[in-house]
């Protein structure tokens, strides 16, 4: 039942597009990995709308539940449209202790993203401004521990990042969208 | 070799980040121009170890290191160094404090002591040619393992060489790799070999350095431990976030498929042998090995019990060889130079039994606190102090050291009477650390080590996978002590309440995530006890870091009134009007700051917060 309600869901155009991606990753191990990696790469939002994962449960044959457990477990995926610009703070340890957490915080300010930090929890976050035009979400480490504090504005990794230069790059993107 | 001169452009993930690439382009352009395209070629190297002095540029044969080129350089470097023969000297490195520069790679301390050994070929060759790698003796530990020794050979010398695992637990690579041969013999199955470059703990980025600079070497290293351990089908399960280094894998594993290093009839033996690459989705666990043969089969990455061994029921329930990236390139320096070259390094006697010591290399990243940042490569057995104070060059700003960091969130923390300590598996293990995948961090008298621990918690809190009860529940419970402790409402028995859940952790969780993961706390009351007290007892960080516990105030004597501070603040926390003194509204003060940075008199301070809240 659930599935003819996920295929009624989905545009054809996008049907062809996922059956496609389930076809080129029939036989491969870890499949259900690389087959949402494709579909969310491939969203303009860079998400996984719930109906695309109906529809791939009900044409790869795996279980709607297993599908969200794995889509929910791997901070890869995301389950909410991404801002237009995504900034992603490192929060290994190296950049921790040169003040990554200040960067964060800041930048949730320079964001008017004060919400969704819960006090004491832990220091994850993924959050997209009401508008939709930024994302900002941590990372656990970029391997770049060298060039600490490190932060990722729309995939270029910047090293040796202050609060000013972080100012001047929100700045900088807010200038392109006017 | 026709040419004359190499300029070697480090293209590691940290030089392409400061645009080095550029670098590698604008000086190809020169020298085009200048005319000496016949005589000097530029190789785009993996990384160089330096990062912290990046982009790094090498002038071969001379050894000339520069660092921090940028595209501008280039031209000098082209017209100046390559066509006159007269190295730039503003572009050389200078060691911090020091006026004078050192022109030549070998003479620079941070390279010094260093013993290139799985890191060889670092900033040597272009990873992305096989044809580099082949010139470097490349694939001849192939050739001497699949055409004149036998599988049971080749397990031998790995055994006698005594190399433990570079992914964190050090279990005896012999040992494994017979043990699932032996699985795969007496069930009949085929069995699997994967490497491990997941790697996830903060801190730590020596497995993309590898694959970075050398991705032949891992492809080689699988293929031998392939061969010995029977198997047909190998797997690199690497991070996602690590995009340059799985591109430069997956030309490797193409040249080595169009070499016929890869695939069927090999060197037209009758051995069959691929390799695929499975990303990973983001989640810390799946570094643990039984979580990670979960991933590969497209599940979510939960760890199971391991009285079952992967080696005898692991992927697809088949008998399961994983290793680490570093524990792969090891292996075909063994093969090509002998288990005793191998023994020859290291601390503690492997002759009788693996167990009995460390032997080789071990390649950290050397990053926090210190002057010289990067990836190196030492003996094992080196003392700590070495690697902090000479490689290293100590703790920058003449601040002072007050503790490393080892092992990822899974290590502990060990203060300055462990300096003198050898660092190798067992050392590190009894200190109240472990070797872990080789992450280092320093840490000077401005870290709070609390919020170290704390930092550490809520990164496992937020990763532990919820499977078992000790894990979730012990860990959410030490985070909310923790919190208490930074927030200033520690209770005199939250210390104990620490020790307790960590100590039933290490006895009852599921996988090693858990079972270690307390002992960033459990070293850092050992060590650091006296900060739990100042904060729990006094309601103060020693170390001015924990927000809750300090605040901002102008210093009236030298404000000028100039009103950087006030544009530098963004919560309008400091009130007052030019050319008078200013004030921090307390109520508005988010603590960020922002304002010492803006301040160019260093006219605001941060001081213990003058009253109990």
């Amino acid at each position: 039942m659930k599935q003819t309600h996920g295929q009624a869901r989905l545009p054809i155009e996008d049907q062809d597009f996922v059956d496609g991606v389930i076809a080129r990753y029939q036989e491969r191990p870890g499949r259900l990995l690389s087959i949402l990696e494709a579909l969310q790469e491939h969203h303009p939002r860079k998400f996984l709308p719930i109906e695309v994962l109906d529809y791939v449960a009900a044409k790869a044959g795996i279980p709607t539940a297993q599908i969200y457990s794995v889509a929910t477990f791997y901070a890869l995926f995301n389950l909410q449209p991404q801002g237009e610009n995504t900034i992603c703070i490192c929060r290994g340890t190296a950049c921790h202790t040169r003040g990554s957490r200040n960067l964060l915080e800041r930048l949730k300010l320079e964001l008017g993203l004060r919400a969704g930090e819960e006090e004491g929890g832990a220091d994850k976050i993924s959050v997209t401004t009401p508008d939709g035009k930024f994302t900002l979400r941590t990372v656990a480490c970029f391997g770049q521990c060298a060039l600490a504090p490190v932060v990722e504005v729309n995939h270029s990794i910047l090293g040796h990042v202050n609060e000013q230069a972080l100012q001047r790059e929100i700045e900088a993107l807010e200038g392109r969208r006017k | 070799m026709p040419y004359r001169t190499n300029v070697l452009v480090c293209a590691g993930t940290g030089c392409v980040s400061g645009n080095s690439f550029g670098v590698a382009q604008t000086l190809e352009n020169e020298i085009r121009k200048l005319g000496l395209d016949q005589e000097v070629q530029v190789i785009r190297t993996g990384c160089q170890g330096f990062c912290a002095e990046g982009p790094i540029v090498i002038v071969q044969p001379d050894g000339i290191f520069y660092c921090g080129v940028q595209q501008k350089d280039a031209v000098y470097i082209a017209q100046e160094h390559l066509l006159k023969g007269r190295p730039v000297r503003k572009l050389l490195y200078s060691p911090p404090a020091e006026k004078k520069p050192i022109p030549a790679l070998k003479d620079i301390p941070f390279f010094a002591k260093q013993r290139l050994v799985v890191l060889r070929n670092r900033g040597a060759i272009d990873p992305e040619r096989i044809d580099d790698y082949i010139a470097v003796d490349g694939y001849a530990a192939l050739v001497k393992a699949l055409t004149e020794m036998t599988p049971e050979q080749i397990l031998g010398e790995i055994k006698k060489s005594g190399l433990r695992g570079r992914g964190g637990g050090g279990f005896p690579t012999g040992i494994k790799w017979e043990t699932c041969r032996k699985a795969a013999v007496s069930r009949a199955v085929d069995p699997v070999v994967v490497c491990n470059a997941d790697e996830g703990d903060p801190g730590a980025f020596m497995d993309r350095s590898i694959i970075e600079s050398d991705p032949h070497s891992v492809v080689e290293g699988m293929i031998i431990g392939a061969r010995a351990i029977g198997a047909k089908e190998g797997f690199v399960y690497i991070r996602h976030e690590y995009p340059i280094a799985r591109e430069r894998l997956k030309k490797a594993l193409d040249q080595a498929r169009e070499y016929g290093l890869l695939g069927e009839n090999i060197f037209g033996t009758m051995m069959n042998f691929d390799i695929e690459i499975v990303q990973g989705a983001g989640a810390f666990v799946c570094g643990e090995s039984t979580a990670l043969m979960a991933s590969l089969e497209g599940k979510v990455g939960e760890p199971r019990a391991k009285y079952i061994h992967t080696v005898e029921y692991g992927y697809k329930n088949r008998p399961t060889n994983l290793n680490n990236v570093e524990t792969w390139a090891n292996v075909p320096l063994i093969i090509n130079r002998g288990a005793e070259w191998f023994t020859s390094m290291g601390s503690g006697d492997v002759s009788e039994n693996p167990w009995g010591g460390s032997s080789g290399t071990k390649v950290f990243s050397l990053v926090g606190k210190v002057k010289n940042t990067g990836l190196i490569e030492v003996p094992m057995g080196i003392p700590l102090r070495e690697i902090v104070f000479d490689i290293g060059g100590g703790i920058p700003e003449g601040r002072s050291f007050k503790a490393v960091q080892t092992g990822g969130p899974s290590g502990g923390c060990l203060p300055e009477s462990a300096l003198d300590m050898p660092v190798d598996f067992d050392s590190l293990t009894e200190a109240g650390s472990m070797m872990g995948s080789g992450g280092m961090i320093v840490m000077d008298d401005q870290t709070c080590m609390v919020d170290v621990a704390r930092y550490f918690i809520a990164f496992l809190t937020e990763e532990s996978c919820g499977k078992c009860v000790p894990c979730r529940e012990g860990l959410r419970s030490s985070l909310d002590a923790l919190n208490r402790i930074t927030q200033g409402t520690g209770k005199p028995d939250d210390i104990g309440l620490l020790r307790e859940i960590g100590e039933v952790m290490q006895d009852c969780c599921l996988c090693a995530l858990g079972t270690s993961a307390a002992n960033p706390v459990l070293s850092t009351i050992q060590y650091f006890k006296d900060e739990y007290e100042a904060h729990i007892n006094k309601g103060v960080c020693p170390a001015g870091v924990c927000t809750a516990l300090i605040e901002y105030q102008i210093d009236p004597e030298k404000c000028d009134g100039c009103h950087a501070c006030v544009h530098g603040c963004s919560t309008n926390a400091i009130i007052g009007n030019v050319k008078q003194v200013h004030f921090i509204d307390k109520e508005k003060c988010i603590k960020c700051g922002a304002c010492v940075e803006a301040c160019k008199r260093n006219g605001i301070l941060k001081v213990p917060r003058s009253h109990a809240a």
